[in-house]
């Protein structure tokens, strides 16, 4: 106990300010008590105390009931979860743009399909529509309409043009 | 090293969320805080009070203190802040002047207790002091000096070892047995 009070005596004296005898301090009320007393011989000796009082119990028990300090530190844990939130959105974003062009893509096939659907104008026949997207290749129907097939083709190559420069437009315009 | 290593080792505890090394600064500076109060405050209850309202506000302050000055100074201007917002609550006017944190040290706060203190506590206080002087008194010359070299002239154990012409660790043993012989005086009568 002598050497742990001598420590102590030095580590008031800011001599000997070692985390192994703050830990020892720190935790232990006997030594807490010989830190006041020491601390109050200095005091009194330079005549800086009128009262002798101890509230170090009655602030600990204030202190205890509020928000501690380390209730700050979650704000850490908060920047980090939003950092993950961030990545998710990254991700969304990304997963978006995949999406709008898949769409834009399903928009054409459809429109393709609508467009070259035996209509009451083919006389009732049904065609086989064989025409790629690329179109070059005229129905297998000898009754099809040649220059109505050229306009078809005419309107399908512009409408398609027209998506895909919405298509592109719509790309840049995303983040 | 200087004052300010213990402080700053026992803030940095706190604000890694040690919240037990707050009581160190609390036992260390508690007196001396009271002593700058009885300036505004004159009971002694109110006293106590405002000395742990002082202590709740440092407590809450800490995450912002940088270590732009020492601690005992921020404490100081936090005090009297303190100390005036009480003495507005009350609907009392604060003192004309302030007095700073080094003339607050020297600052004798007994008279101004007097006139409201119990006898049992001005009697009790006066018996603190005077077993402490009677024992300093009666201790050998040289831990006499040695305890009065670091108490009342404030110096390290390197310049007290110059002076005293021995080992540092001889100061650092006069010093302890110097304060080990007021305290076995002191611990009764404050365990009474």
């Amino acid at each position: 106990m002598t050497e742990i009070n001598e420590q102590l005596s030095s580590l008031i004296d800011n001599e000997n300010v070692e985390s192994k005898s703050l830990d020892a301090l720190i935790h232990d009320k006997e030594q807490q008590d010989v830190f006041s007393r020491y601390h109050l011989i200095g005091d009194v000796m330079r005549n800086e105390t009128a009262l002798n009082i101890d509230i170090s119990e009655l602030v600990m028990a204030e202190i205890a009931q509020q928000p501690s300090l380390a209730t700050v530190t979650p704000i850490t844990a908060t920047v980090v979860s939003e950092k993950s939130d961030n990545n998710v959105v990254s991700f969304m974003k990304r997963f978006g743009q995949y999406a709008i062009a898949a769409s834009v893509a399903g928009v054409v096939v459809m429109t393709s399909f609508i467009t070259s659907q035996p209509t009451l104008e083919n006389n009732g026949i049904e065609v086989l529509n064989t025409v790629p997207f690329g179109g070059g290749v005229s129905p297998v129907s000898l009754q099809a309409n040649k220059g109505q097939s050229k306009q078809a083709l005419q309107d399908r190559h512009e409408r398609l043009e027209a998506l895909l420069k919405d298509h592109q437009l719509q790309l840049q315009v995303q983040p | 090293m200087n004052e300010r290593d213990l402080d700053f080792q026992l803030i940095q505890r706190i604000q890694n969320g040690e919240q037990q090394a707050f009581t160190l600064l609390v036992r260390k500076y508690q007196n001396r805080v009271a002593n700058i109060l009885t300036r505004y405050v004159r009971s002694s209850g109110d006293i106590a009070d405002v000395t742990q309202e002082v202590f709740i506000k440092v407590h809450k302050s800490l995450p912002s203190f940088r270590g732009d000055s020492a601690f005992y100074t921020w404490l100081y201007r936090i005090t009297v802040n303190t100390a005036k917002n009480y003495l507005t609550s009350q609907s009392r006017r604060p003192p004309a002047s302030d007095i700073d944190a080094m003339e607050a040290d020297s600052y004798d706060g007994s008279d101004a207790l007097k006139s409201v203190e119990s006898p049992e506590s001005i009697m009790r206080s006066e018996e603190i002091k005077r077993v402490i002087m009677e024992t300093i008194d009666r201790l050998p010359a040289e831990l006499k000096a040695a305890i009065t070299l670091r108490e009342l002239e404030g110096m390290s154990y390197d310049e007290i070892a110059k002076i005293e012409d021995c080992p540092i660790g001889t100061v650092r043993s006069r010093i302890f047995r110097a304060r080990d012989a007021i305290d076995k005086q002191l611990a009764p009568l404050l365990e009474e």
